[in-house]
């Protein structure tokens, strides 16, 4: 597909954040799929474009992290997470019970075009184990209810809200939101004690961080 | 050549117990080879960025918890270092890593072109584990590309690494990841890179393989020879693989000097026209007007018969692809046989002042500016010189240098061209023609080398005002040609009025030394300065010549291909010497064939004026040199040359001292051209005639287009993707319109690629005028 001239000059903008424009790239590739719902080659061609690089630079990026897809996606992004934690504390079940539901594997998009589901690592809130993504927001101590519920409201288009407040608007919004684009338009995740434990564990014992002098 | 006397400050560590000094900052891998242990490695390449992506040379370090890379970790003080030699942890290390390596590797040795010569398959031997625990199913790629195996990759980051670092050329990378990184392009931008052949001969297994030799040999039915290029004036060392007479390949060979470890793929492949269509047998024409294969000695004596009438009217075109014994035979042959100085090996566009400049500053100046000289300059002008085309190696060494941060590149050209972007280069934007006003405006000093080029010659003044320049900043100045033979050449006389190693044809005394070691009476030879090629063709076209002895010249090269022929057409009696039929050919009295550098030994002189001898590499196919069949000519004319053989040539023409009375420098004014003007160079991959028969290097070349600014284009009517037609009063040529980053009212051509046949079609010099209107639309 052609881009329209907004993206080239988002895209533009985004390399003028950086004093080396190529560490736009992430954020570039975070827009370019915002808008066709994938990294196509067209959307490779766009960053090498605007950064002067190769389109095989911008390829290996692109190929090497699982969030850009080069292929097409749904309307939502579900991600469960299979990590050891998750896994033991019930995401293996989540995982199977939707996958089946859905009839619908890793990496593999639900018929309805609704649903692109995903096992993924770690998203470093084992806190909340086991967790489930959707559209990249956290929906915490997630259970196969729950997430069943979460799923069938969002294929029939009611407001599902992350358990940290955001709503769930589309993939294609929260890639906007990654490409650095319309902070204000979402509510900042909530905190809660339970993430803050450790920390303050830490402080009780006088814990610190080890000097990063060697 | 000065000597860099800074100290090295030592450290000293110990590596396997043993006590070991090496200079700071050198790699642990490196450290260790001084003590002739052999890491394993895959990824490492001294001439690359370290990245460590294979784990294949993981070493004990004292004190590490963990094994560690030592292709990326430099030494330290006190340092102790144990490698597989003393360590288990080491040992165990590297033997866990080529288990991994192997576990998706295809282990197809027997059918895979590294075989043989695999470091893989070595170093799995030395420091792997005799049989693979690995039963589980192997990953499996299709082969779009058709070159590459990807499954037999190490994920080492060799190749991308040369594309990115050395050619500047990142099309290749390593896309996907875990047990599915792989190497590959992206489908709309396929690895065009002049340099492409690198990365096939440094990957370390078998996963990028050439096109060409692919299935086609074992590297223990070879015979390998060391070489030197005959595609340019780099002067790459190069090995020739011979089976059984024939070339298989050809790989850079290792001089730190010149090419590093590098060559580029002209280099690399174009060697096809050694084997195919070559002239076998002397031919002769009859009197029915048809040539006749007719044996050597009958041809020899027809050649001397027909040049020893035609005495007082004979002159030679010799062209740049000679050794500088084959030329030095010429050059002799030229003035102490047919007693002529109407002799000049330039087929390409030439001037007078680029006589004067190359006998007054070229001949006989021995090594001038060095590869090590460019590396080290602050800052290094190109002027008229597009180092990408016209001599790769010189691109390589700039991009190294700049790099590294130390030298910035000028180049005054007509405009922003993709080499000149990978040396991040200051861009003087000039029409063609008016290079003289952009170089004298410049600001040079004493660490600045000023390169000029081959079309320098055709803009009036330019090769005075470097000259000038040179002298006044301090800055050092050399000339760069494009073709292999063309210093070789000029040190040997090949041009009127210059005798052997810069001396003057004019200056009685060194005329009188050149006799003496020729061997001839003072008197027989010429006592002024000859005609130059431009006006040999131009008597020869009035019909004043007798005689013409042409070798080595592709009429394609010359400044009109259609006068040029005329001239031939026009003399009564044409002796070529030639490797394979050619237009010049079908109108000679006499065709002799000659062997290609394959096939004899000599000595190029590079563009540093370093000299780079090479051996023979094929025996079997008998061919003579051209200073042999020279030497027989003259015997049959009654000039005893001697056997003429390559040693006893070179040693010839050592005996020619230095001269004491230099041509004097040019003195030209410039003479701006008024009007749009045409700039134009040779693309390194083009139609030239030692490149044919390599349909793979070919697919390679670039786009045949039509350069020019979109001021100047709108100011035609021209729109970007249009055809135009440029045109002189010889004829024209139509290619499509492409706009550049340049200077306005110049457009810029290909010399000799497909369409844009500068030469034959417009009978045009870089900077003449030129032309141009829309033609034919989209
Ligand atoms: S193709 Fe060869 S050089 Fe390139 S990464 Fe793989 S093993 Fe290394
Ligand atoms: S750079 Fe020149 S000398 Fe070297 S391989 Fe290429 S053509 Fe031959
Ligand atoms: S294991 Fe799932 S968030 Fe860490
Ligand atoms: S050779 Fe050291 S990591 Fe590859």
């Amino acid at each position: 597909m052609t881009f329209t001239e907004t993206t080239w000059n988002e895209a533009k903008e985004l390399a003028g954040r950086y004093p080396h424009s190529r560490s736009a790239l992430l954020p570039m590739l975070h827009l370019v799929q915002s808008v066709e719902g994938l990294v196509s080659s067209d959307g490779i061609a766009l960053c090498a474009d605007v950064l002067d690089l190769a389109t095989a630079e911008v390829a290996a990026v692109a190929t090497f992290y699982t969030m850009y897809k080069r292929h097409n996606t749904g309307k939502h992004h579900v991600g469960v997470c299979t990590n050891t934690m998750c896994g033991l504390l019930g995401g293996d079940a989540i995982w199977n019970a939707i996958s089946s539901d859905l009839n619908t594997g890793h990496d593999e998009t639900s018929e309805d075009g609704k649903i692109t589901l995903e096992r993924i690592e770690c998203q470093a809130a084992c806190t909340h184990a086991p967790v489930v993504t959707l559209d990249w927001e956290f929906f915490d101590d997630a259970t196969v209810d729950g997430v069943r519920k979460a799923l069938s409201d969002l294929r029939e288009g009611k407001e599902v809200k992350s358990t940290r407040g955001p709503v769930i608007k589309g993939l294609q919004a929260s890639e906007r939101l990654l490409a650095g684009f319309d902070d204000d338009e979402f509510d900042a995740p909530a905190i809660d004690e339970k993430m803050l434990a450790g920390l303050h564990r830490a402080r009780e014992v006088g814990q610190t961080l080890p000097s990063s002098e060697v | 050549m000065t000597i860099d006397n800074t100290p090295v400050e030592l450290v000293t560590l110990t590596i396997d117990d043993i006590e070991v000094q090496v200079p700071k900052g050198t790699l642990i891998i490196r450290a260790a080879e001084q003590l002739g242990v052999q890491v394993p490695r895959f990824c490492d390449h001294p001439l690359l960025d370290p990245v460590a992506a294979c784990r294949a040379c993981l070493v004990e370090i004292e004190g590490q918890a963990k094994p560690q890379p030592s292709c990326a970790m430099t030494v330290a003080e006190g340092m102790k270092v144990r490698t597989q030699v003393s360590s288990v942890m080491a040992d165990e290390a590297q033997k866990g890593v080529m288990e991994f390596l192997l576990i998706n590797h295809p282990l197809d040795c027997p059918v895979c072109d590294k075989g043989g010569e695999c470091p893989l398959q070595n170093q799995a031997m030395t420091n792997g584990r005799g049989e693979s625990r690995f039963d589980g199913e192997k990953r499996e790629f299709e082969k779009p590309i058709n070159v590459s195996d990807r499954e037999r990759c190490v994920s080492c980051a060799r190749c991308t690494r040369f594309a990115d670092q050395v050619a500047g050329d990142p099309m290749i990378a390593l896309l996907e990841r875990g047990s599915q990184q792989q190497v590959g392009i992206s489908d709309d931008q396929p690895f065009d890179s002049y340099f492409s052949g690198n990365t096939i001969q440094i990957c370390p297994v078998g996963a990028l393989t050439s096109a060409k030799y692919r299935f086609r040999s074992r590297p223990f039915d070879l015979v390998s020879v060391p070489t030197t290029c005959e595609h340019c004036a780099s002067g790459c060392s190069l090995r020739t693989d011979i089976r059984r007479g024939n070339v298989m390949r050809r790989l850079a060979w290792d001089d730190p000097q010149v090419n590093e470890e590098w060559n580029c793929d002209k280099g690399r492949f174009a060697f096809p026209y050694v084997q195919e269509g070559r002239l076998n047998q002397p031919l002769v024409r009859g009197e029915d007007g048809l040539l006749h294969p007719a044996s050597w000695t009958e041809a020899i004596d027809v050649a001397a018969k027909g040049l020893a009438a035609a005495s007082g009217a004979t002159a030679v075109l010799a062209g740049g692809r000679h050794t500088v014994e084959d030329a030095y035979a010429i050059s002799k042959f030229a003035r102490a046989v047919l007693g002529t100085d109407d002799v000049d090996f330039r087929s390409r566009p030439h001037s007078t002042e680029e006589t004067q400049f190359l006998s007054s500053v070229v001949a006989g100046s021995g090594l001038g500016v060095t590869y090590a000289d460019l590396e080290k300059a602050a800052h290094v002008v190109l002027v008229a010189f597009e180092p990408e085309d016209e001599s790769p190696m010189i691109q390589l060494r700039l991009r190294k240098a700049v790099r590294r941060g130390r030298t910035k590149v000028t180049a005054i050209t007509s405009h922003v061209t993709s080499g000149n972007k990978k040396l991040n280069a200051t861009v003087i934007a000039t029409a063609a023609g008016h290079e003289v006003s952009a170089l004298s405006e410049l600001a040079l000093d004493a660490n600045t080398i000023i390169l000029v080029g081959e079309r320098a010659a055709s803009v009036t003044g330019l090769l005075t005002a470097a000259t000038k320049k040179a002298k006044e900043s301090g800055a050092k100045l050399a000339w760069v040609p494009r073709r292999a033979g063309d210093r070789g050449a000029v040190d040997a006389g090949l041009l009127p009025g210059l005798l052997p190693n810069g001396n003057s044809l004019t200056d009685s005394s060194a005329r009188e030394k050149a006799a003496d070691i020729w061997n001839v009476e003072n008197n027989t030879l010429p006592f002024a300065a000859g005609r130059d090629f431009g006006a040999i063709v131009h008597a020869a076209v009035n019909g004043e010549l007798k005689a013409l002895l042409i070798t080595s010249v592709d009429v394609e090269d010359t400044q009109h291909s259609a006068s040029t022929l005329q001239a031939i057409e026009n003399t009564p009696f044409v002796v070529s010497l030639e490797i394979r039929p050619s237009s010049i050919t079908e109108l000679a009295n006499v065709v002799l064939p000659v062997a290609v550098v394959t096939e004899k030994s000599g000595t190029f002189i590079d563009w540093e004026g370093r000299p780079r001898n090479f051996g023979q590499a094929i025996r079997e196919h008998n061919k003579l040199t051209d200073g042999r069949v020279l030497a027989m000519i003259a015997d049959a004319m009654d000039v005893l040359l001697g056997q003429q053989d390559v040693a006893q040539l070179r040693a010839e023409l050592a005996q020619f001292a230095a001269p004491t009375n230099r041509v004097d420098a040019p003195s030209h004014g410039a003479d701006v051209p008024n009007g749009l003007t045409l700039s134009t160079w040779n693309q390194l991959i083009d139609d030239g005639a030692l490149q044919e028969g390599e349909p793979f290097l070919a697919a390679t070349s670039r786009n045949v287009i039509a350069g020019l600014n979109s001021k100047t284009a709108a100011a035609h009517s021209i729109a970007e993707g249009d055809l135009i037609e440029i045109s002189t009063s010889l004829g024209s040529i139509t290619v499509e319109a492409i706009f550049v980053d340049g200077a306005e009212n110049t457009v810029w051509l290909p010399t000799n690629s497909g369409e844009s046949k500068v030469r034959t079609n417009l009978g045009a010099a870089h900077g003449n005028i030129v032309t141009i209107k829309r033609g034919g639309g989209q």
